[in-house]
């Protein structure tokens, strides 16, 4: 998404009203304004709450349990189209296969390559300025954009990267158009963009404090020691932060999809969202595609606990030990 | 020793960049190189890496083809301009209200904002869709519009955050001098809240411009599609068999990135500025 630092401790109250309340206390008929104008001035949120989504979400678990081309009434068919999903769509299966495959793939190799490029553009030197623009340009390009580059970067004969194979005398595959090949050309797609986390990733480098490095120093341990020893555990609230909104991202991928394959060949790259959305806007099958919609919701949900469950064991939060 | 070692790890560090940068960056010399070359050499698909031919022409041409391409970059803009100013405002005001105003039943009203940022879009996706038809918005920008003037959970959260560090004592003063709460917010806090604002604005700018799969659900019609979604059009031709006009489709893949790019240049001032007021809920 962005550069910019988004948080990864939970939340606790605002920090100014943790503090002993400074003002002084008012009579209640103030309090009473001063609580009427906070539900005034949030209930654009609580609209928005209630009609784009609170509204939307029990429409949508009605849907799921119903047969609907959102043309004639719903038919009420209970647990059918959960039934169906995951006993005798196929293709489902498949993209659900595909839609890991990627998540599996794309998430980790795409954190590694971040973390690999914060480490070496963590230094002084000659154009750090640059080397930083030029391994982030690519996040900034709209993902739409990015499938069109793509598609001309993959070309089976005449682009750049099976000539750029075929200097070493390797003969690339045909990527997008064979079914071996396409979840790594769509993965190879989304590392093009991994340099996105890098910024953040040098932030928080930029606040490990320097003591560190130096008793490090003196103990005589080597970069990469340093590298084990301190940064990364330092910037493990980072880097979980970028794993759950990683695999969020992944399991949501379409628009590559979308674009350059519709899923082929052979639904060999067919994944959740982009079958989610053929099911509603191609067949009218809204129920069905509500259903879908409902499995992805706890697949997120699921992967969502189990990597805060696990960040116990790996993340390091300073605060844990200071205070 | 010590200057020796100095010098090995700057090569190894050099080196690795100098490879990093060029895989990451070559792909976008592409794009400027089949941008600028001809009919005759997309008919043949010899695109060479490097740019060896210049035909600046294309980026009038694009605006001759069949395809509407200055509608899609007027609604582009229509678009985002909207949903930007309707997210910087309604997050602003509620963000503001969660730091600031007290009432019973607020930390849960935050834990239920918090708790929204998980739900997943595609579900809420087909209920919104019968909404939007029923009220006769399809084919319309009000479906890409309209949501963003009710704020959204994570910018509301950032505000939060960020107005719950500023001081205090000018809103007691204001107070005192008999501004009400929506003075205190438009006068005091909202000119403060400019680098975060600054920040909301980059990202829905950002996320509206390059959204694809909302405009695909929602227009219908060529004259009235963003370029994100227009411009993969121009890789549809009349016959099967035809090359789609690469150097075009090229030329729009870079209407559609530069402003993303300029307004990075621009705005990372502020999304620094963010980094460092954030960073230690976040980071640390």
């Amino acid at each position: 998404m962005s550069v910019l630092q988004k948080p990864t401790s939970a939340p606790g109250p605002a920090p100014a009203r943790e503090a002993p309340n400074p003002r002084k206390a008012r009579p209640s008929a103030m309090r009473r304004k001063e609580a009427r104008f906070f539900w005034l001035f949030i209930s654009p949120w609580i609209i928005g709450f209630v009609v784009f989504l609170l509204g939307p979400m029990l429409a949508s678990i009605y849907l799921s349990f119903t047969d609907w081309d959102s043309f004639t009434d719903p038919n009420w068919v209970g647990v059918a189209n959960y039934v169906r999903l995951f006993t005798e769509d196929e293709i489902f299966h498949k993209s659900l296969w595909n839609t890991f495959y990627f998540a599996f793939f794309s998430v980790p190799l795409g954190m590694a390559i971040a973390l690999f490029l914060a480490a070496l553009l963590n230094k002084q030197m000659k154009g750090r300025k640059l080397f930083r623009t030029l391994v982030y340009l690519p996040h900034l390009v709209p993902i739409v954009a990015v499938a069109l580059i793509f598609q001309m970067v993959l070309a089976p004969d005449s682009g750049p990267l099976n000539r750029f194979l075929a200097v070493f005398g390797i003969d690339g595959p045909a990527w997008l158009f064979e079914s071996d090949w396409v979840k790594p050309a769509i993965i190879l797609l989304s590392l093009w963009q991994a340099g996105g986390a890098t910024v953040l990733l040098l932030a928080g480098m930029k606040g490990i404090p320097q003591e560190f490095y130096e008793a490090a120093e003196i103990d005589g341990a080597s970069g990469i020691r340093q590298f084990w020893s301190i940064t990364f555990p330092q910037l493990t609230p980072i880097i979980f932060f970028n794993l759950i909104m990683g695999i969020i991202g992944a399991f949501q991928v379409f628009a590559q999809v979308y674009i350059l394959t519709q899923g082929g060949p052979d639904n060999a790259s067919q994944m959740v969202v982009p079958l989610l959305f053929n099911e509603a806007f191609r067949n009218y099958r809204m129920g069905y595609a509500s259903a879908i919609s409902w499995v992805l919701f706890l697949i997120v949900m699921a992967l969502t606990v189990l990597a805060f469950a696990t960040s116990r064991k790996w993340v390091f939060y300073e605060t844990e030990v200071k205070n | 020793m010590a200057a020796l070692k100095v010098y090995k790890s700057s090569a190894f560090t050099y080196g690795w960049l100098t490879v990093a940068s060029a895989i990451f960056f070559a792909p976008l010399v592409f794009v400027v190189s089949i941008a600028l070359s001809s009919d005759q050499t997309v008919a043949s698909g010899s695109f060479s890496l490097i740019p060896t031919e210049f035909q600046w022409d294309n980026f009038v041409r694009i605006f001759q083809t069949q395809q509407p391409v200055g509608n899609f970059v007027l609604n582009s803009v229509i678009i985002s301009v909207f949903a930007t100013v309707g997210q910087v405002f309604s997050s602003a005001l509620v963000g503001y209200a969660f730091a600031r105003l007290r009432a019973k039943g607020k930390n849960i009203t935050f834990m239920i904002v918090l708790a929204t940022m998980m739900i997943p879009a595609q579900i809420t996706m087909i209920p919104q869709f019968i909404l939007f038809k029923e009220l006769g918005w399809i084919n319309t920008f009000l479906p890409l519009i309209i949501p963003n003037f009710f704020g959204n959970a994570y910018n509301i959260f950032l505000i939060r955050q960020f107005v719950s560090r500023l001081p205090l004592e000018m809103d007691e003063a204001a107070m005192v001098d008999g501004l009400g709460y929506f003075g205190i917010f438009r006068r005091i806090v909202l000119p403060m809240m400019t680098p975060v604002l600054m920040a909301i604005a980059i990202f829905t700018l950002t996320f509206t411009w390059g959204d694809f799969m909302g405009p695909l659900i929602y227009i219908n019609d060529d004259t009235k599609m963003p370029l994100a979604l227009g411009v993969q059009l121009l890789t549809s031709t009349s016959q099967e068999l035809q090359t789609p006009p690469w150097n075009l489709v090229m030329v729009g893949t870079v209407f559609l990135s530069l402003p993303m790019i300029i307004i990075y240049y621009f705005g990372q001032k502020y999304m620094y500025e963010m980094n460092i007021t954030t960073g230690s809920a976040g980071v640390k």
